[in-house]
């Protein structure tokens, strides 16, 4: 009976997933940003959700401007995302790039996609 | 006169037969990279059950079914998870659970089970099981309710 109480579903939807081009990019920049376009991608015949997050080399969020960050994508779609990373005083910089699929309301999510690609940026004076 | 044009004509072809036509011939080159791709599919669900002692709720505990997804890949990419953040327990449950995620692959390529990063080199589809394990130590134990817990597939 307890036994029956504990079982837990680890229940991904079928809008779970996604795919992102490029994932390999080296960009140089003569200003104190640079910019990335990725094209999230939709495997799935119905739409999803999905929000773009960039992180540093240790998974730490970057204040990234993220053009759109979160928007659903039609099935089979994919769409241009703009990102535009500061240097923040360095002279080049690692970030990676992330696609994350986002659970509808009411619909368990348990196993989350996401879909990362590197990026390495280069100041140039 | 007539006869003079026909005769001109005649011979200019006679003269021209045998000669080859000079054509001008280039390659054109054709270039296509390829990129490190990556696609993730989740195709199925997992489930976690309670062990006999209690201490052990595990995708691997018998009734228990590890989630799927499938990932299509160019290969020079790595799969891992990501340390379970995200839960959900019963209000009864006020003791500290420890949640191991582990991942193995069939189909393009083999990995065993395992928690840490891994590289997919082989390109194609492979199958992804998704393992998900929370364990409790001491005199700690899982009680009644609803549990769930968030895995993060990731391929980089």
């Amino acid at each position: 009976m307890l036994a029956a109480g504990l079982i837990a579903v680890l229940s991904p939807i079928a809008a779970e997933g996604q795919s992102m081009t490029p994932m390999r990019g080296e960009v140089r920049s003569f200003t104190d940003a640079f910019a990335v376009r990725v094209f999230p991608g939709n495997p799935y015949d119905q739409r999803i959700r999905v929000e773009i997050h960039v992180y540093d080399q240790d998974f730490r969020p970057i204040d990234a401007r993220i053009t759109p960050k979160a928007f659903v994508l039609a099935g089979q779609a994919s769409r241009p995302v703009l990102v535009v990373v500061p240097f923040d005083g360095a002279n080049e910089r690692k970030v990676r790039i992330c696609t994350e699929s986002i659970p509808f309301p009411s619909e368990q999510t348990q196993i989350r996609a996401q879909i990362c690609g590197k990026f390495f940026g280069h100041r140039r004076f | 006169m007539k006869f003079f044009r026909v005769a001109m004509a005649a011979s200019l072809l006679a003269v021209c037969t045998g000669q080859t036509a000079s054509a001008a011939t280039g390659n054109v080159l054709f270039n296509g990279t390829i990129t490190a791709t990556c696609t993730v599919t989740i195709n199925s669900n997992g489930t976690m059950t309670v062990s006999s002692n209690l201490q052990s709720l595990s995708s691997h505990n018998a009734g228990g079914s590890a989630g799927s997804a499938q990932v299509d890949t160019t290969g020079g990419v790595t799969l891992s998870v990501d340390p379970v953040t995200i839960t959900t327990v019963p209000a009864s449950d006020t003791t500290a659970t420890t949640w191991t995620p582990t991942f193995a692959t069939s189909g393009a390529q083999t990995i065993a089970e395992t928690g840490t990063a891994t590289a997919l080199t082989v390109p194609g589809t492979s199958t992804v099981a998704v393992n998900l394990a929370g364990t409790k130590s001491g005199t700690d134990r899982f009680s009644a309710g609803n549990y769930q817990a968030t895995v993060t597939l990731r391929c980089e």
